[in-house]
């Protein structure tokens, strides 16, 4: 089992808990509605792709002292993002509207 | 009945690789590394599909050529993406073959070499529990013979009209670095709009009508590389015969070697083409021709009784045994007075490994079926010379793309590898063992 599986399902478990009245959701597995989203093909978690690393996005917001409600936003509202090149283009969508589901992705990538 | 077409089908590989008692059987593949490539089911993820929003937010990457693993990198990728494909309901498959096939495929690869030729190895687990080696038949109706069988992708089988029937496949295809893009893009440079089973799938009257397929006597759109059209995206705009000479002269083409497991396998082979401007065979004669006349519309070639105990078969005797029709082993000319009844088969297709010359006749293949899984040994002669061959050389690496069809299906319906790299004893992501 790899760190990062490892990870999601302690995850998984404390979101189970806050979760009481969804138990639908006692399986939330962070990293694969992430990749369901297509997330990681731009998001690695130490290398550059076309978006920042998940170590990156982690370490500036530990450092401006932002948090996952900032991160929801980046994935809920389909903002102009630059580019490395100067152009601009939408942000993805994530495909849910749950608010815990996407708390979870949030921190899970917010824990890289 | 399947005793006798085997022991013919065995004899004839011994025969054939009566040059090669140091070939693919004396190899000790225990001993050659193996690499796991996933190969995932591609839908029509065209060239054009790739380049267009569609593929969002990676449009213009793979417009201006950045390698689709510069993205495509995650270790379960070609599983997720297969699999997602193949889920229902994805705009990249609009047919009822979701739900019914892998997503992916898991191939292992083993190379080594001798001074003579590259051994390339390839092991998978077919999704059926039996090999695909049966091909489409000519079917006697009472009145006229007719094809039976189809690729599960067309309509006929799709509508329960037409049983699926199709052979298996293994093919590779080989860049030396002189095709632009493919180191990065691989076989999805050569997949476009407009080909069999893709979107916007040509017609008759816009292929007549084209200068370039007219001049080629094509009737279909088949693979392309983009350098050979005006607009890559359009397969309309064709470059002159002579541009394209041009560039096969440069070697900007592809080699495309495809094992089939009827078509090939009965005599021991794996056929050869190129890609340039269409999808095309070697010079030469290939190992397969087909069997229907086109004027009577009846088989040429029946089986000869003497040698195998039936003159045609039925049926309720697919996939239970081997039914090659062999021109020089177990074929003679058909008799249409032999008494046939409605019902009775013969294959499609004549194999001859006599017959087959030239560079469309140099590659070699020994496979089997065993437990669900085919292993099949390719054997790709070094330094071919051929204008339509990559000559592979000791110290060489090639840009490789492989491809499986599986569970009676052709063209899109394959499971594709993004691109990697073979070197002939040098080093990448599978390196050919010298042979001692
Ligand atoms: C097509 C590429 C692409 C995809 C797919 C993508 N992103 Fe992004 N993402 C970017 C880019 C580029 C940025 C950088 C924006 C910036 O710096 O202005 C970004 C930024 C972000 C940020 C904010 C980082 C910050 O600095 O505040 C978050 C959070 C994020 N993405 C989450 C996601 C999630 C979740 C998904 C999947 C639903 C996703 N991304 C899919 C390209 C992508
Ligand atoms: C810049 C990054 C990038 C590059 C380069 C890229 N892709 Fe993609 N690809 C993506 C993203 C992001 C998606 C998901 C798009 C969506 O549906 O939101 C995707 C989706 C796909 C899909 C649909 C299935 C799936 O995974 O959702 C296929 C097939 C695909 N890409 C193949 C390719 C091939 C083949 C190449 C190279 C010729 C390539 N891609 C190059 C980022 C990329």
């Amino acid at each position: 089992m790899t760190k990062q599986h490892i990870h999601s399902i302690i995850l998984s478990a404390a979101i189970a808990g806050l979760c009481l009245s969804t138990p639908a959701f006692a399986q939330v597995d962070a990293e694969e509605i992430f990749k369901e989203n297509d997330c990681h093909k731009c998001h690695h978690p130490t290398k550059a792709k076309k978006g920042p690393s998940l170590a990156k996005i982690a370490a500036k917001y530990k450092e401006k002292k932002l948090d996952e409600k900032e991160a929801i936003k980046h994935m809920t509202a389909g903002k102009k993002v630059e580019l490395d090149d100067g152009t601009k283009e939408d942000h993805k969508i994530i495909d849910t509207k749950d608010v815990a589901v996407q708390t979870a992705v949030a921190k899970w990538m917010l824990n890289r | 009945m399947k005793k006798s077409a085997l022991f013919l089908g065995v004899s004839v590989i011994v025969a054939g690789c009566a040059s090669m008692t140091s070939g693919p059987q004396a190899i000790d593949w225990n001993k050659i590394p193996a690499t796991k490539v996933t190969l995932f089911y591609p839908g029509q993820s065209s060239y054009e599909w790739l380049r267009s929003e569609a593929h969002a937010g990676a449009a213009k990457e793979t417009a201006r050529g950045d390698a689709c693993v510069s993205c495509h990198d995650d270790p379960k990728e070609e599983q997720r993406q297969g699999s997602k494909i193949l889920r229902g309901n994805h705009p990249l498959e609009p047919t009822a073959i979701a739900g019914k096939k892998n997503g992916y495929v898991d191939l292992a690869v083993q190379a080594a070499y001798d001074d003579k030729n590259a051994y390339l190895r390839f092991q998978w687990k077919t999704q059926n529990p039996y090999p695909g080696t049966e091909h489409q038949y000519l079917r006697f109706d009472g009145k006229e013979w007719k094809v039976y069988g189809f690729p599960k992708l067309d309509k006929v089988v799709q509508e329960g009209r037409q049983p699926g029937i199709y052979e298996d496949r293994m093919s590779i295809m080989i860049d030396d670095g002189k095709v632009p893009g493919f180191a990065q893009q691989g076989c999805w440079l050569t997949c476009h709009d407009g080909q069999r089973d893709m979107p916007k799938q040509f017609t008759k009257e816009d292929v007549a009508a084209n200068a370039l397929l007219t001049a080629l006597k094509k009737s279909d759109v088949r693979k392309y590389l983009p350098e050979t059209r005006g607009n890559p995206s359009d397969w309309k705009t064709g470059k002159s015969v002579e541009e394209i000479a041009r560039i096969k002269e440069a070697g900007r083409f592809v080699d495309l070697i495809q094992w089939r497991a009827h078509r090939s396998h009965a005599v021991g082979m794996a056929d050869d083409g190129f890609v340039l401007e269409f999808r095309n065979g070697d010079a030469g004669k290939d190992m397969f021709s087909g069997n229907a006349d086109s004027k009577t519309h009846q088989p040429k070639f029946m089986w000869d009784e003497k040698k195998v105990g039936y003159k045609s078969i039925t049926a309720d005797q697919l996939r239970k045994g081997d039914h090659f029709l062999i021109r020089e082993q177990n074929a003679v000319p058909f008799d249409p007075n032999a008494g046939w009844k409605v019902g009775d088969m013969v294959p499609d297709y004549l194999i001859s490994r006599e017959d087959a010359k030239g560079s469309a006749a140099e590659n070699n293949a020994v496979a089997s079926w065993k437990d669900g899984m085919w292993t099949v040994v390719i054997v790709r002669p070094l330094g071919l010379a051929n204008s339509d061959d990559k000559t592979l050389k000791a110290g060489g690496v090639y840009n490789v793309g492989f491809a499986v069809h599986d569970d009676n299906i052709t063209t899109r319906g394959h499971q594709v590898s993004y691109v990697k790299t073979l070197g002939i004893g040098a080093k990448a992501d599978i390196t050919a063992v010298k042979l001692n």
